[in-house]
């Protein structure tokens, strides 16, 4: 449960919140925003996301930059430094164990970009310190860390937003009322790609961790292995030590779309095809192919794109196949094609979705109204779910049986032992 | 004194270093050939081959060349033959039976008659594409040994117990789309003399991708295409890979660590297929409980420790 101090400091966000709605015009411009209502922002993670999130964040007015965080001296260093250059009068501590920024009460809110090892067990522990987060994707690493990230989230009655910020765009919200609206009929089909997959990273020798780098916390809760520079930064997301390759880091971005015009439930099939990189130490997929049938779709992932007029210019598209026409879409361009068009928008489909106001807004405003964001924990956790099924039928090379209701596999008990992976000590979930 | 001690130490430490992969026990030969029957062989329909007196006979008439029905990789053959005055035969290696000249190479089997015999093309050559460095006895009439060696990328052929070819395939370039898997063939005998023969007794083979020693050596292999038939040949050896590749992710080599950690994972995942064999999964678990009570270091322990769940997971229920 959280503690009473923070809950008196969102009650008091929240109230402030309506004040301001009451009184908006008060000074639009720069509003003047007491240090006491500012939201209380600490950085875990100061890789290239972190450095995103620091930049995002520290530009909202209501924002006060109270913490940044990394195992890595010279990166936090560094980040300091770019935060000091762009908002010089900012009072900013910096910390190389997040669990000091969690004991801090003053912190109201904590921003993840850990490696995805992490992801889970960060979220989970400022939950219970009565933090709200905005969380780097994917999710987690495993399935049963999303379980629990889910329960603890709802037991603490947290604000969590996933960092998917192609969601918040006018895009991928018109796309869902175009498919909403009906004008393609019953969508049957799905067709998702990514191109590229993971380098084999070559065969580095191991190496002695550098002085500034805290790399048993680097390794945190993940199976402990020598270091080499290639296993952390930029690269550790191509070792299934602590990640799922480029299809799990892409997942959550295209299926975001599916997930947010369909809502496919029901699923109960996946089956891979695919292959590691040959040249490397690394070991997630150099290319996969899953196939996923849900109640009333078929999705399919691939590598490549699919064999569809315009999806051999997207590096990364979704295509969807209705009985009454298609519609493809992909995360870059902002293209809509409906069959052979390529169009700006349908001006007769009417706006049904209301606009983000932008993803990290969206969050810092549930933050004050206690209202869950566009991409909250319970819809990420559903979006993200087949990738890490997909994922285990790859490294088990075979077609998996899946009860969307139980959440595990049928028959398949070494399946369902991958839903999960025991955390190295002293790490723990909570039970 | 100390010195030697030192070189003694040394010596250990370079054996158990090296231990992974040492050869442990002499696998056995199979035989293809024993003088009854021609099981391991699809004979063409035209023939060509026959039994007569417990030796396998090609004569200089029609027939079509006999190729093993299963195909190999890695292996040493071993084989008797005997020409006739103007016989004209071979062995065909990692061939595809449906364009073995294409696919495969010959060895070559040729009595001394045919003016064209050069170095290149005469008893013991690849032929056409890596000549003799020694020439073996061509004598007709008489009996010879052959032994050929496919290893991964050097192919040894040896007659009557003396080297004749070593061929690194890498370096030969009309040998650069060869494949490196694949059925071995006898030609028919090519002399269209009437009376002419080539006759082959007590054909074994030492299929090297049976051996766990072996199959482990190829997880150090730096051409990605030897050490993908390694990491096969051991998913298919399963139990008898385990505890070597838990040696061999104890090693000091990136290349050998990851591959031996992937197959393992392979191994692994393959024995908990809940349609898989179920003496694979069983010899399996067995095999990487043993390599945990062994593993000398603490990351290999974890990971076998992880593995076995996964794999105790499936008995247990």
């Amino acid at each position: 449960m959280k503690s009473g101090t923070n809950m008196k400091r969102r009650s008091f966000l929240k109230n402030t919140a309506i004040g301001l709605v009451g009184l908006p015009l008060l000074s639009s411009t720069y509003p003047y925003i007491a240090p006491s209502d500012k939201i209380r922002v600490a950085h875990i993670g100061m890789g290239n996301m972190g450095r995103a999130h620091l930049n995002w964040f520290s530009d909202f007015a209501d924002v006060e930059t109270v913490a940044l965080c990394d195992v890595d001296e010279v990166r936090l260093g560094e980040k300091l430094k770019l935060l000091q250059e762009k908002h010089p009068s900012t009072k900013t501590d910096t910390y190389t164990d997040f669990r000091h920024v969690l004991d801090r009460k003053d912190i109201d809110v904590i921003t993840c970009a850990t490696p995805d090892h992490w992801h889970a067990l960060v979220a989970i522990m400022a939950f219970q310190s009565g933090k709200d987060v905005y969380g780097e994707k994917p999710l987690s690493y495993s399935v049963h860390e999303g379980q629990v990230m889910k329960r603890i989230w709802e037991e603490n009655e947290a604000v969590f937003q996933l960092g998917t910020q192609i969601h918040a765009t006018d895009n991928y919200h018109r796309v869902a009322e175009i498919i909403q609206s009906g004008i393609l009929g019953k969508i049957h089909t799905v067709r998702l790609w990514k191109t590229g997959g993971s380098p084999g990273l070559g065969y580095p020798p191991v190496e002695v961790p550098p002085d500034t780098l805290d790399w048993d916390m680097w390794t945190g809760p993940a199976p402990y292995q020598d270091y080499t520079p290639v296993r952390c930064h930029g690269s550790f997301r191509h070792f299934f030590d602590y990640s799922g390759g480029v299809f799990g880091d892409f997942w959550c971005h295209i299926a975001d779309i599916v997930s947010m015009s369909i809502s496919p439930k029901g699923l109960y099939s996946i089956d891979t095809r695919g292959e590691r990189p040959w040249d490397g130490i690394a070991d997630t997929p150099r290319w996969i192919e899953a196939d996923f049938k849900f109640k009333d779709l078929d999705l399919y992932w691939t590598t490549i794109p699919p064999p569809v007029p315009g999806a051999e210019k997207m590096n990364i598209g979704a295509h969807f196949e209705g009985t009454d026409g298609t519609l493809t879409c992909d995360y870059n361009t902002k293209i809509i094609r409906i069959g052979n068009e390529t169009m700006d928008d349908i001006a007769e489909i009417p706006k049904t979705i209301s606009r983000s106001p932008g993803h990290q807004r969206n969050f810092l405003d549930s933050v004050k109204s206690r209202q869950q964001p566009e991409s909250n924990l319970g819809y990420a956790r559903e979006m993200a779910l087949p990738m890490y099924l997909a994922l285990i039928s790859f490294r088990l090379k075979r077609k998996l049986k899946w009860n969307s209701d139980t959440e595990q596999f049928e028959g398949d008990p070494a399946a369902n032992y991958l839903l999960s992976r025991a955390y190295r000590a002293p790490w723990s979930l909570p039970g | 004194m100390l010195k030697m001690k030192n070189t003694v130490l040394f010596g250990l430490l370079a054996m158990l270093l090296l231990s992974s992969c040492l050869p442990r026990k002499d696998s056995g030969l199979i035989s293809l050939f024993d003088g009854s029957d021609l099981n391991e062989w699809s004979l063409g329909p035209e023939g060509g081959f026959e039994i007569i007196k417990g030796e396998l006979y090609t004569r200089g008439e029609e027939g079509n060349d006999l190729f093993t029905k299963k195909w190999y990789c890695n292996y040493v053959l071993s084989l008797e033959f005997m020409l006739s005055e103007v016989g004209n035969s071979g062995v065909l290696i990692r061939c595809d039976p449906e364009s073995a000249w294409e696919t495969g190479v010959e060895v070559q089997l040729l009595a001394p008659w045919t003016p064209w015999r050069d170095d290149l093309h005469c008893t013991g050559s690849l032929y056409g594409h890596v000549a003799v460095a020694n020439r073996p006895d061509e004598s007709t009439g008489i009996w010879h040994k052959m032994e050929i060696r496919c290893d991964r990328n050097a192919i040894r052929v040896s007659v009557d117990d003396s080297m004749t070819t070593l061929a690194n395939i890498d370096t030969v370039i009309t040998m650069e789309d060869k494949l490196i898997c694949g059925a071995i063939g006898l030609q028919v005998n090519h002399a269209e003399k009437e009376g002419q023969y080539a006759k082959f007794r007590n054909i074994y083979i030492r299929d090297l991708d049976v051996v766990p020693e072996y199959v482990c050596e190829g997880f150090y292999e730096t051409d990605s295409v030897f050490r993908s038939q390694a990491y096969t040949a051991a998913l298919n050896l399963g139990a008898e890979m385990v505890e070597l590749l838990a040696l061999t992710m104890s090693g000091e080599d990136p290349l050998a660590i990851s591959g031996a950690k992937q197959v393992l994972f392979d191994i692994v995942a393959r024995a908990t297929d809940p349609q898989g064999d179920q003496k694979y999964e069983k010899d399996v678990a067995f095999a990487l409980h043993n390599s945990t009570d062994g593993a000398s270091s603490e990351i290999v322990k974890t990971y076998l420790v992880w593995l076995s769940g996964m794999i105790k997971n499936d008995t247990d229920e």
